[in-house]
């Protein structure tokens, strides 16, 4: 680990973390940036999914006597569905998550 | 008599498993977190375990034999509110690396007075969390064995006081898992069952909301010990301590006694109670009333964003090893509650039709109780009550427990830090500390019982709901923003926190004291999440725009709660 003939070595990016750089914030707030992207989308999805829902039941005159195996079809939608959806979505956003801090761990132990 | 073994039974597990773990609880932070070294299975059947409350088993299906598909709603924002938890706070906070909320607080905002803050809001979401739990145990214990209302309260009061003193959280996690199977099993398999046995779900009339329910074929039976107001949905005959009587469509009398109606009889039904069918069952949004847009919208927000800030919950987020583990733990919780979300709406509907007695009454949190007796009378049907007794017992005990832990952490840390008792950790002796923590976990029991004493009148559901709409506007802004935005100050925190938890619990003591109709005003005072929550982030983000005192260290603050483990930052820091 010595310094090279040309004077002082480059810090590596773990360096500048450690060390509170300002190199190392643009790094940090990268993974920060990218982390909250991923987080507001997983929000907007499940959001979008699950906020229109009241919206669509109001807005909808009879949904009630739409029925599905003898249950009303709003009943049907409350009760069961959305569980499963809920695990998916929660599923795919932790495989995500984690693959961008695995890119992070990469970037910054590349020297 | 069965339902009261089977009590026992679980509780004698549960006491079992604390002493069990009380002999791993050698040293304060097994007391505090376990060690870190929990699976996550072990770890989300013991969240689940602990979220999972009387609220949950009793009072989902209660008030949607009530109110029909609105209460609905209620279950899907309980599981969801693991998604918020899960894509903003979980691995930042388990990453973070504090014990307890307050520790986040004053840790990341560099400011002893944000703590004291935070640790009272921790008290104030526990007490009122607390309360309706120990209500539960009083109303089921007392159905279960036939004692008063009181014998329950302080009986499980104490139960759960000697577990978390004696075991404190490594007992408690075990015991919190195993508490969330016996749920599980206790409201899922008489479910089956009884859909199984009633030939999947019967074309009874009543059963979503055709029609007004009915006095079965041989008749219905209530003893009324206490005056009891009702009205009556449509022209009743009926028999009242023997004297025949009649009732005209919308009358509205207070019976004593007891009330025989004959076979077909529409049932009155108590005051506050709702007699509804049709649209009014079957749709989960109505234009006004109780089910109005506007209190739908503020429950699911509500619920949403106030899991994240229960302060039993997110304390047990730290016996996870590291970042990723919390988000996948969190992701088995979803998975665990979704299971368990799917049997409450059984109850409800099945209720409708198999236990009307509980319209006139109004009791009909009590359905999960009584309905397996009701639908099949004799010995199957008392073995399928004793597990749903049990289940019950498990989700008040788990929910207290958990509870507990948080309030006597907060009790015997964060307060008396600010205090100035705790000089420094040098001179704190492991067994001082673990001393003061049993002290306090008996200490913290005893206001939560003495109100759930004198409170026997509130509701288990809009308690419960209150706590959400609190720690939503509370603790939600401070872990999103502090966790996400660099900008957020000490001054910014405390201010955002006070504006959203007095907007919120003026709405919660308006509706106390004054009960107002169910307009969109009324619907707002009784879940005022939607207003309170948006206040409490646009003053905590405007109030720390105009402070000019950061709090120091944010940049190493931000990279312990986002930078991923293994990084090997440390190694680098101290040869440096």
């Amino acid at each position: 680990m010595s310094d090279g003939p040309g004077g002082p070595r480059p810090r590596s990016p773990r360096e500048e973390l450690a060390e509170g750089t300002p190199h190392g914030d643009v790094y940090l707030g990268r993974l920060i940036r990218a982390q909250l992207r991923l987080a507001l989308l997983a929000l907007g999805a499940f959001g979008g999914l699950v906020g229109s829902l009241p919206l669509l039941f109001l807005l909808w005159p009879g949904i009630e006597d739409v029925e599905l195996f003898g249950v009303p079809l709003p009943v049907v939608v409350l009760a069961a569905p959305l569980f499963p959806l809920i695990v998916v979505i929660g599923l795919l956003y932790q495989r995500r998550a984690d693959a961008l801090d695995e890119t992070f761990r990469d970037v910054v132990s590349h020297e | 008599m069965i339902a009261a073994a089977a009590v026992v039974a679980v509780a004698a597990g549960a006491i079992g498993l604390g002493l069990w773990g009380v002999r791993l609880a050698r040293t304060t932070s097994d007391l505090y977190v376990a060690s870190r070294a929990i699976t996550p299975w072990w770890n989300a059947a013991a969240i689940s375990g602990e979220y999972l409350s009387a609220a949950s088993f009793l009072g989902i299906a209660g008030l949607g034999m009530k109110f029909g598909a609105s209460a609905l709603w209620l279950p899907l924002g309980f599981a969801a509110g693991y998604l918020a938890l899960l894509f903003f706070v979980a691995a930042p906070l388990r990453r973070f690396g504090a014990y307890t909320i307050p520790d986040f607080a004053e840790a990341r905002l560099s400011s002893p007075h944000v703590r004291l803050v935070a640790a009272a809001v921790v008290l104030t979401i526990g007490g009122f969390y607390l309360v309706p739990q120990l209500k539960g145990a009083g109303l089921t214990i007392g159905s279960v064995a036939g004692t008063p209302y009181w014998v329950g309260v302080v009986a499980v009061a104490a139960l759960v006081a000697l577990t978390v003193a004696l075991g404190g959280m490594r007992g408690v996690t075990y015991v919190q898992a195993y508490q969330y199977w016996v749920k599980t099993f206790g409201i899922a398999l008489p479910a089956c069952i009884l859909l199984v046995y009633l030939g999947g779900l019967p074309e009874r009339a009543a059963l979503f909301g055709r029609e007004l329910p009915k006095a079965p074929a041989d008749g219905l039976v209530v003893e009324l010990d206490d005056p009891q107001r009702v009205e009556f949905p449509a022209r009743a005959a009926f028999r009242l301590d023997g004297r025949p009587m009649r009732a005209e469509a919308g009358e509205k009398r207070v019976l004593e006694g007891r009330l025989v109606l004959p076979a077909g009889t529409v049932v009155p039904v108590a005051e506050g109670t709702d007699a509804e069918r049709g649209e009014d069952w079957a749709r989960p949004i109505e234009r006004s009333g109780p089910a109005s847009p506007v209190f739908v919208y503020s429950l699911l927000l509500a619920t949403f964003l106030g899991t994240m800030g229960l302060p039993h919950i997110l304390v047990r987020f730290y016996t996870n090893p590291d970042g990723s583990a919390a988000r996948r733990t969190t992701v088995r919780v979803l998975g665990l509650l979704g299971l368990f979300y799917l049997f409450p709406a059984v109850y409800a509907a099945l209720g409708r039709a198999l236990t009307p007695e509980l319209y006139v009454t109004g009791q009909t949190d009590s359905v999960v109780l009584e309905l397996p007796q009701a639908a099949w009378p004799g010995l199957g049907g008392e073995l399928l009550a004793a597990l749903t007794a049990a289940g019950a017992f498990a989700a008040f005990t788990s929910t207290s427990s958990g509870l507990l832990v948080s309030i006597a952490g907060t009790l015997s840390h964060d307060v008396r830090r600010v205090r100035g008792g705790g000089a420094s950790a040098a001179g704190d002796q492991p067994v001082e500390r673990m001393r003061r923590f049993r002290w306090a976990a008996v200490g913290g029991m005893v206001v939560p019982a003495l109100i759930a004493l004198s409170a026997r009148e509130l509701d288990i559901s809009v308690l419960v709901g209150w706590a959400f709409a609190l720690a939503a506007s509370t603790f939600c802004p401070l872990f999103l923003l502090g966790i996400w935005w660099r900008g957020l100050t000490a001054r910014g925190a405390i201010a955002g926190m006070a504006a959203g938890g007095l907007v919120a619990s003026s709405g919660i003591v308006a509706t106390l004291v004054a009960d107002p109709a169910p307009t969109t005003l009324g619907a707002l005072l009784a879940q005022p999440a939607v207003v309170s929550v948006p206040i409490a982030f646009a003053t905590m983000i405007g109030v720390s725009l105009r402070d000019s005192e950061r709090p120091v260290g944010t940049e190493e603050t931000m990279l312990a709660l986002h930078g991923p483990e293994g990084l090997g930052l440390e190694a680098l820091r101290a040869r440096g």
